[in-house]
């Protein structure tokens, strides 16, 4: 029986985790922080960054909110940051990209302290990853670490993986996870205009596909038993329904499954995660903050 | 097949670099290269000479800063403190493996990332990844001008490295997958242990071998016509003479008939190694008087 990745379900269980860790962490004075910081009027951000904090507030996070207009400069911004840097009461900082064209997003992101960096896109936590050292991870393939885990795909040794996405928020740091010694695995970064990308596919134990193209790989691109996970998020017409939109994956979910070992639905995989790995890493920041300030 | 000489290209680049820094003399600046060296190892000793000598052949300041081997944390830092603040150095290195009672994370954090022209501060190990502008370390650096400079570009091409080390596999994997010319490989990174390790070096167009095993990559581990670069350094001894000989991580004898070009070991990589060390001095000099 194809075993099928829930995130929904897994992150349930983790957020009740996070709650008791908080609980405790309560008892000792300390009150985990989160700051959610949004440029400009983008509906879809807006909503997102308010679903983030909502997240963070049910389980007893403290939220902070800041908003700048979307002619906010860039100045003003790293002034907020640098507030925020500062602010004992917050543990983990985040900017909800894209941020406007007039602002330098690796200048914005640089500028958040690697301490409070919970999204883990800081030059510092990206390297000390790849390097194999202790640091935050970007949220949603550090959800793929622990759906991994979690589902019993600890002892990765001899496996391939083949990443379908070389980018900065995906197949890179899907790789800086996988690719370290305690882990044992070969790991291949494809792009997507790699020649002949199928003969790679094929080879995957484990294959993590995000090109945001609707249904991508489709069965005969990937070998039996492969632990498939799908970053993607494509809204495709409803054959059923043509008012309302479908939500897929980068995979062909219904054919792959017949053939794979795991595989994350869309939606129900890796999404639900990202958020709950988010505050995972709040909750992380405010205990590595508060043992150094004992 | 060809042989592809590192000496050659090695020499190549000190040429330009020779151009550029007389440049800079004529408007007083000298780049400057500090080296730090805790305790005595003959090897690295002579290691940091050959380094020296290269500087001085193209003109560029070089010092070796050698350090007792009792030296504390606390000192060392310090020490490094100091380097980061003369104006003299423009890029600074640090000799490993350090005595164990250092911690070597520490120390190579400690150097300011804008003189870290070996790239070792996670810092530049992390923009380097993101595709942002840094210091590259010199051994993969060295591997891809190589590739470059010898007409064998890996866009679109499957590189395969052997071997994951913070010092080659991993950054090299770095700079090979960004979207920029010159790179825009795949490329699959895979470490000798493993049961699949042949079936992957076989698929290389390009297969860097860096896993400091001698003789490791044998003739049945590579695709016809593949371009091989041995990063390896290998002492090993000659039963029949008892001498000690340079060897790489590629049976070089047994897999040149097969390939279409190949690094030798010595006077492949290492020579050009040297050559980016100086290179990043250079780079950094520059940005440094902007």
């Amino acid at each position: 029986m194809t075993k099928i990745l829930d995130g929904k379900k897994l992150s349930t269980e983790i957020r009740d985790e996070i709650k008791q860790d908080i609980l405790k962490l309560k008892e000792k004075g300390i009150v985990p922080g989160l700051a959610g910081i949004l440029v400009g009027q983008n509906e879809g951000s807006a909503t997102y960054v308010r679903l983030k904090e909502k997240a963070a507030e049910a389980l007893g996070i403290l939220t902070q909110a800041v908003r700048l207009s979307e002619d906010a400069s860039e100045e003003q911004l790293l002034k907020q940051i640098d507030k925020l840097n500062l602010d004992s009461k917050i543990h983990g900082i985040f900017i909800q990209l894209p941020l406007p064209k007039h602002i330098n997003e690796n200048r914005a992101l640089n500028a958040i302290l690697p301490e409070k960096d919970v999204d883990g896109f800081h030059p510092m936590n990206v390297g000390k990853a790849w390097l194999g050292q202790e640091a935050f991870l970007p949220a949603t393939p550090d959800g793929i670490r622990e759906i991994l885990t979690r589902y019993g795909y600890s002892n990765l040794k001899d496996k391939h993986a083949v990443m379908v996405s070389a980018d900065n928020l995906v197949g890179k740091p899907m790789a800086s996870i996988l690719i370290q010694e305690n882990v044992g695995v070969n790991v291949t970064l494809c792009h997507p205009a790699t020649p002949n990308l199928s003969d790679y596919t094929r080879q995957a134990d484990i294959l993590v596909v995000s090109v945001n193209k609707a249904r991508f790989i489709t069965a005969d691109m990937v070998k039996e038993g492969v632990i498939a996970i799908d970053f993607g998020a494509n809204y495709i017409e409803n054959p059923a329904d043509k008012t309302k939109r479908k939500l897929v994956g980068d995979i062909d979910f219904e054919k792959v499954k017949e053939k794979a070992e795991a595989i994350t639905p869309v939606p129900g995989g890796v999404g639900p995660m990202t958020i709950t790995m988010l505050l995972c890493s709040t909750v992380k920041a405010a205990k590595i903050m508060s043992r150094s300030r004992l | 097949m060809e042989i592809i000489d590192g000496r050659k290209i090695a020499a190549e680049i000190r040429e330009e670099l020779k151009q550029e820094i007389s440049k800079l003399k004529e408007k007083g600046v000298t780049p400057g290269l500090a080296a730090i060296l805790v305790g005595e190892n003959a090897a690295s000793l002579s290691y940091l000479r050959s380094i020296a000598r290269g500087c001085e052949k193209v003109g560029m300041l070089m010092e070796t800063v050698k350090l007792p081997e009792d030296i504390t944390q606390e000192q060392i830092e310090s020490k490094i403190g100091e380097l980061n603040q003369n104006p003299k150095f423009h890029g600074i290195i640090l000799q490993l493996p350090l005595p164990k009672h250092l911690d070597t994370l520490k120390v190579e954090s400690a150097i300011l990332p804008d003189k870290d022209i070996d790239g070792t501060n996670p810092v530049n190990t992390g923009k380097l990844l993101l595709g942002e502008e840094t210091f590259f370390p010199s051994t993969p650096y060295g591997v891809k001008e190589l590739l470059f400079r010898s007409g064998y570009s890996p866009e679109g091409k499957h590189v395969v490295i052997c071997g994951r080390s913070n010092i080659v596999g991993k950054p090299l994997m770095g700079m090979l997958v960004q979207k920029q010319k010159g790179a825009n490989a795949t490329v699959t990174i895979c470490h000798t242990g493993t049961k699949d390790f042949a079936s992957i070096t076989r698929q290389a167009d390009i297969l860097v071998a860096a896993m400091g095993r001698a003789k490791t990559i044998t003739a049945n581990m590579v695709k016809g016509g593949a371009i091989v670069i041995d990063v390896g350094v290998n002492q090993i001894e000659d039963p029949a003479t008892g001498k000690f000989k340079l060897t790489g991580d590629v049976d070089f004898e047994a897999v040149k008939d097969k390939v279409g070009a190949i690094t030798p070991v010595p006077g492949g990589t290492g020579p050009v190694t040297s050559a980016m060390l100086m290179t990043n001095t250079v780079k950094s000099a520059k940005r440094y008087n902007k």
